[in-house]
């Protein structure tokens, strides 16, 4: 799996936004990072697959205090699950989660895929597929698709904002041919923007 | 890409050699030969046989070789699958080019090994070959026929644009028989079997340029070449209706994986959203690849999504109702003012003008007719959907063939629900027969309707 960091870095490469995030080694790195927002905190190692099951992610983190009793805590439960690091990110304003993710494969190649995603993305499984490289139309009718499709975007600025994101996973999909499985999970979508908070890039 | 097999030489020889035809009417080469004497095929005949000189009425050759004065098109190997290499090789040598091999006894029993030889001798001579263990090929204007079925088992279909494309030679040969019930005219029937040369790309990209065949209608258990697949794919959706259904749906072998979109992207579901984003309409079963056959094989595309029923029952209207209503692209039509004008002139005061409209249980010919000529003509109506029960006082045969007229000068799409047993099953004949679809529930004829619709508009869709 990629690294948090480079995964964000090969996001940034087709302008998908992510939140704005570190690695903190130490509270008061956390504290700094924050300067005054709300922040998440999140253990990341390879040992945890559900982090929001494990426990692994603090949210809504504000103040020294706060801040620095999470920091602490993850590092306790840190201990059994070495190597490990924390990632401190701004906490996304809310909206509807989905996910977003990239699969190969063996006989078809690279193929994309949306859903209604956080909690919901096992248990409906409303996820629609498709080929790489889509094209715009093949973008808006994965949304059109999709059971859930409304709850997703209402149409005008928001549907044309997701199905450019789409658009820019295929292409990334496509030109990346190391990355075999992708999940950005969740995505945050709000009427007329976007953060992708969670980034699994496997290779 | 460049078609690695001529397949039309293949579907019209000219002169076709049938290797183990027999006098024995219980032998597969004998069915074989009797079929092809039966379609009426006008090209030439050659049954091989070393024990026979003439049968039925044929002369007979001991070897495709002893045939010095023809070259042949086509092959047909019908004998055990431990004397199909040498066939084929004699085949090789005389020229033959085309072959279809319709014996059993090879991978598909764990002989994988006889079939690499097949495969080693048609590399050899360039050969195309279909099959081994399939039915083989049927083309009802060339008229030739490769299956071993006795005719008075399984019904031939009749001529027309519907081609017709099986894997399994059980499925195919069901629906073969079943097609010609259901009015659904016949181009092309390939089934390809262990698809050791030729196969489904092939064959997809022969019917896609093929002049005869309007709607591909598909049964498949894997795919072979998947990128090549998917290329052919790209440029046949926006071209032709396919109606797919693919076998394998609920493989629940998906093993774990390391991220929910692998997790989520199984192997029927890969195959189905690919499927889809081409254009293909996907059926889960027999009967919904037969609702879909059907209706792209007798219908125009719609020009939008409102749909106005017509119905000689208060009931099933309302189920229809119900169906257009909860389907996922249809929506019920209003009926324009001059259209109510028009339908308030004919019909009696006991009509209720409005969509459903409600003709009555008397409702005789006339009445559908009149009915029919305002609302295929309502500009507000893309869709017609005629409910006919014809367990009803009024409802008898002028009432289809009042129905099969009306249809013939629409250009819009119109099918019929009909729901019942004998005198029912005598009219839907002549209903389908007569180029109009029928559904047995309004719930199978809302979601052959919607197919329809969201292939027009796909087909319509800019990149």
């Amino acid at each position: 799996m990629l690294e948090y960091a480079q995964a964000k870095k090969v996001l940034d490469e087709y302008g998908i936004r992510s939140v704005e995030s570190a690695y903190v080694g130490a509270a008061d790195e956390a504290v700094a990072f924050s300067d005054g927002d709300r922040i998440v905190l999140k253990l990341i190692s390879d040992k945890a697959v559900h982090k929001t099951k494990e426990g692994l992610v603090k949210l809504d983190l504000k103040g020294e205090d706060e801040i620095s009793a999470a920091f602490r805590y993850l590092e306790d439960r840190g201990r059994k699950l070495r190597p490990y690091k924390i990632l401190a990110q701004k906490m996304a304003e809310s909206g509807v989660e989905i996910i977003i993710g990239g699969n190969t494969d063996a006989q078809f190649g690279r193929m994309l895929l949306i859903g209604l995603g956080g909690i919901y993305v096992e248990t409906f499984k409303d996820v629609e597929l498709r080929l790489c490289p889509i094209t715009k139309a093949d973008a808006k009718n994965m949304l059109e698709s999709l059971r859930s499709g409304k709850v997703i975007t209402h149409g005008g600025a928001s549907t044309k904002m997701v199905a450019n994101l789409l658009f820019s996973v295929s292409k990334l999909l496509i030109e990346h041919e190391e990355i075999s499985e992708l999940d950005l999970n969740p995505v945050i979508v709000r009427e007329g923007s976007y953060d992708v908070v969670d980034i699994r890039m496997i290779k | 890409m460049k078609a690695r097999y001529d397949l039309r030489t293949m579907l019209k020889p000219k002169s076709v050699a049938i290797i183990g035809a027999s006098r024995n009417p219980d032998k597969v080469g004998h069915i074989i030969l009797q079929n092809y004497l039966s379609a009426g095929y006008s090209g030439k005949l050659y049954p091989i046989n070393p024990n026979a000189d003439e049968i039925l009425g044929l002369r007979a050759y001991k070897s495709v070789l002893d045939i010095k004065r023809d070259s042949i098109d086509l092959a047909v190997v019908a004998i055990p699958a431990e004397l199909t290499p040498q066939a084929l090789n004699d085949c090789g040598k005389a020229g033959i080019r085309n072959v279809v091999v319709v014996s059993g006894g090879f991978a598909e029993v764990g002989n994988g090994a006889l079939q690499d030889k097949l495969k080693d001798i048609c590399d050899k001579y360039g050969i195309a070959m279909i099959g081994p263990n399939c039915l083989g090929l049927m083309d009802t204007r060339s008229r030739i026929d490769t299956l071993f079925l006795p005719s008075y088992k399984i019904s031939r279909p009749f001529i027309g644009r519907v081609s017709f494309v099986s894997q399994s030679g059980a499925v195919g040969s069901t629906i073969l028989d079943i097609i010609s019930s259901e009015g659904i005219g016949l181009s092309k029937f390939i089934s390809y079997g262990n698809a050791v040369c030729v196969d489904e790309v092939d064959i997809l990209e022969y019917l896609m340029a093929d002049d005869e065949t309007d709607v591909i209608v598909m049964y498949i258990e894997g795919i072979k070449r998947g990128k090549e697949f998917v290329e052919v794919a790209r440029k046949l959706g926006k071209k032709k209706p396919v109606v797919i259904l693919k076998a394998g749906r609920t493989d629940a072998g998906v093993t774990a994986a390391h991220s929910h979109t692998a997790a989520l992207a199984g192997n029927y579901a890969t195959q189905e959203a690919i499927f889809r984003q081409f254009g293909f309409t996907v059926a889960k079963d027999l009967d919904e690849l037969l609702d879909y056959a059907k209706i792209f094989a007798s219908d125009p595309e719609p020009k939008g999504n409102r749909v106005s029923i017509i119905t000689n029952g208060g009931g099933t209207g309302v189920l229809t109702t119900d169906a257009v209503a909860s389907s996922r692209s249809l929506v019920l039509s209003q009926l324009a003012n001059e259209t109510r004008a028009a339908l308030a002139k004919t019909m009696p005061a006991l009509v209720n003008v409005t969509n459903p409209l409600d003709l009555a249980g008397d409702a005789d010919a006339k009445r559908y007719g009149d009915a029919l000529t305002a609302v295929s003509a309502d500009e507000n109506t893309d869709i017609l959907i005629v409910i006919a029960l014809f367990q009803t006082p009024g409802a008898d045969s002028k009432v289809a063939a009042e129905l099969v007229h009306q249809k013939g000068d629409m250009d819009k799409p119109m099918v019929v629900i009909s729901v019942g047993s004998d005198y029912t099953g005598l009219h839907k004949k002549i209903l389908e027969s007569g180029g109009v679809p029928v559904y047995e529930s309004p719930s199978a004829a809302a979601k052959a309707l919607e197919a329809l619709f969201e292939y027009g508009r796909f087909r319509d869709r800019k990149p």
